[in-house]
């Protein structure tokens, strides 16, 4: 076994004798730092699980056009070349909807298929459903409304709805959600690192002795920092546990309340746990903060020791 | 070995600690230093140890000049040295003999090694019986053979020993000093500060300080033999 290696064993174990001495002290230290982790972890989980179901949404702009219902399929399919017109020179995708496909897609969507074949008549018009390719800023969504405002005034045409007004507010929301918990995480991130900095200051200071005994026996820098940075590792650690352990059960009543709306819009949509990759990645982030805490405290409080 | 080369030390302004030191040990020496307290020993011996740097002058110990030495070297320097001081400074929440591996723990020597060669240096002083024990345990002289332990566990070239038989009674202190001549007599140099005079009883060598000047035994050394 190298010298390195014993001497990381040393420190690691060194930080955990220091657990050992002041266990309650330790855990309080972690549950502070895991209620500040806590949060950012909470709503990383919730953009982790909203975010598929926002990709899954078209974000690119669609056009539905109704036709009169009283026109014929003729008169119907006689819009086709003026609403091609109209698109000329976009990436335009045209479905012509008959109006017998918009009752069997209604049917089979809704599950009120008795009730549809008791009106007795189609009330359902002829459509075009138009996906328009390329449309992203909001002065593409001007020139939307323009493209349906032409089509609204050709003959035979009932109305036109622009459908991805919705979508877009949702990713704007969702970027506005990202941005806000980029700005929380950083903000507890400092909080993660001001505790562990005054917990490692507390130890340092009672540790004064035995650093200044090593120091005159031959000790390094390194060897008397490493169970510092072990111990704050160890503090980000052991609340980055913590802290998804707690969001992991928050999110068994939340989903009971969850499931029991989303039946009500026909889903089983349901909040998750971040996946194995994520979670790592979470404790990383957590080992990490406790160690930059542990290093800034270190850098400072053992420099004056001389 | 050690070698002032007319060093001074100031803390302040008013306040010079050493004047116009020069001095040599060589190898194998046992070097008494004494003189009354404020006289500048406690200055010089931590000078040797890279704990206090010259104001001016040079310091050479095993050939580094210890006022250039750069702060990465230091540890390095105090591996070649076992320091004894007079309140022995061990650690109350360990163990005797978790107090004397310290020291090669510190270099990174392996666990089993370390409490070996632990037990063989508390073996020396005649403690090896309270391994087990804390140091609140025992008594001043105790405690100051478990320290001159501690100090000669790396196998040093030089000992340090800074009035290490202060607070102690007469009989506890000459078990102290005979141990430190032990450890001479097999060529270890060593370095005994004090300002009790039975001590010095025999001694080959005495440097004396008054208000931080030298005022006997800088130059010429007596090589070897015990006092």
């Amino acid at each position: 076994m190298n010298i390195w290696f014993r001497q990381h064993r040393f420190a690691l174990g060194a930080a955990f004798a220091q657990v050992r001495k002041a266990p309650g002290s330790f855990l309080f230290n972690v549950l502070v730092v895991a209620v500040a982790l806590a949060l950012p972890f909470a709503g990383l989980t919730l953009l982790d699980n909203v975010r598929p179901l926002s990709e899954q949404l078209s974000v690119d702009p669609e056009i539905s056009l109704f036709v009169k219902s009283g026109a014929s399929r003729e008169q119907a399919r006689a819009l086709e070349p003026q609403l091609q017109q109209i698109l000329a020179g976009r990436r335009t995708k045209i479905d012509f909807v008959p109006r017998e496909q918009a009752l069997d897609s209604l049917k089979e969507k809704s599950g009120l298929s008795d009730v549809i074949e008791a009106l007795g008549d189609n009330p359902l018009p002829d459509s075009y459903v138009m996906k328009l390719e390329g449309f992203a800023s909001s002065a593409d969504a001007n020139r939307v409304d323009g493209i349906a405002e032409q089509m609204r005034l050709l003959p035979g045409v009932e109305s036109v709805q622009v459908d991805s007004a919705w979508v877009k507010r949702l990713a704007a929301l969702l970027g506005v959600l990202r941005l806000v918990l980029l700005l929380l995480a950083i903000t507890l991130g400092v909080v993660v690192i001001a505790v562990v900095f005054n917990t490692i200051r507390l130890q340092v200071l009672t540790q004064r002795e035995e650093i200044a005994v090593s120091k005159l026996l031959g000790a390094t820098d390194n060897f008397i920092h490493r169970p510092f940075y072990y111990t704050g590792a160890l503090l980000g650690l052991c609340a980055g546990v913590m802290a998804l352990g707690g969001v992991a059960l928050s999110l068994r009543p939340l989903n009971t309340a969850i499931g029991e709306f989303a039946r009500l819009y026909a889903s089983d949509f349901q909040l998750a746990t971040l996946p194995a990759l994520g979670v790592l990645g979470l404790l990383a982030i957590s080992a990490g903060l406790g160690l930059v805490g542990a290093m800034l405290s270190v850098q400072r409080h053992l420099a004056r020791l001389k | 070995m050690i070698e002032f080369q007319s060093v001074s030390k100031k803390y302040s302004a008013d306040a010079l600690a050493l004047n116009d030191v020069s001095l040599n040990i060589a190898k194998g020496e046992l070097v008494y230093l004494a003189g009354p307290s404020g006289a500048g020993k406690s200055t010089l011996m931590k000078m040797v140890a890279a704990i206090e740097r010259p104001t001016s002058g040079r310091v050479i110990v095993n050939g580094h000049d210890v006022g250039n030495l750069k702060k990465a070297g230091v540890p390095f320097l105090r591996r070649n040295l076992g320091l004894i001081f007079q309140h022995q400074r061990l650690l109350n929440d360990r163990t005797i003999l978790a107090n004397v591996m310290l020291p090669l723990i510190v270099t990174g020597a392996p666990g089993a090694l370390a409490a070996e060669r632990a037990r063989a240096a508390l073996d020396k002083v005649g403690m090896l019986d309270r391994a087990r024990a804390l140091p609140m345990e025992l008594s001043g002289g105790e405690q100051q053979r478990v320290a001159i332990a501690r100090a000669i566990v790396n196998r040093p070239q030089i000992i340090l020993a800074d009035e290490p038989t202060a607070n102690l009674d007469r009989a506890a202190a000459d078990k102290v000093i005979n141990a430190l001549r032990a450890f001479h007599s097999v060529g270890v140099t060593c370095m005994i500060s004090t300002h009790d005079d039975q001590i010095l009883d025999g001694a080959t060598r005495v440097i004396r300080l008054e208000h931080g000047q030298l005022v006997d035994g800088g130059a010429g050394a007596a090589v070897g033999g015990a006092a």
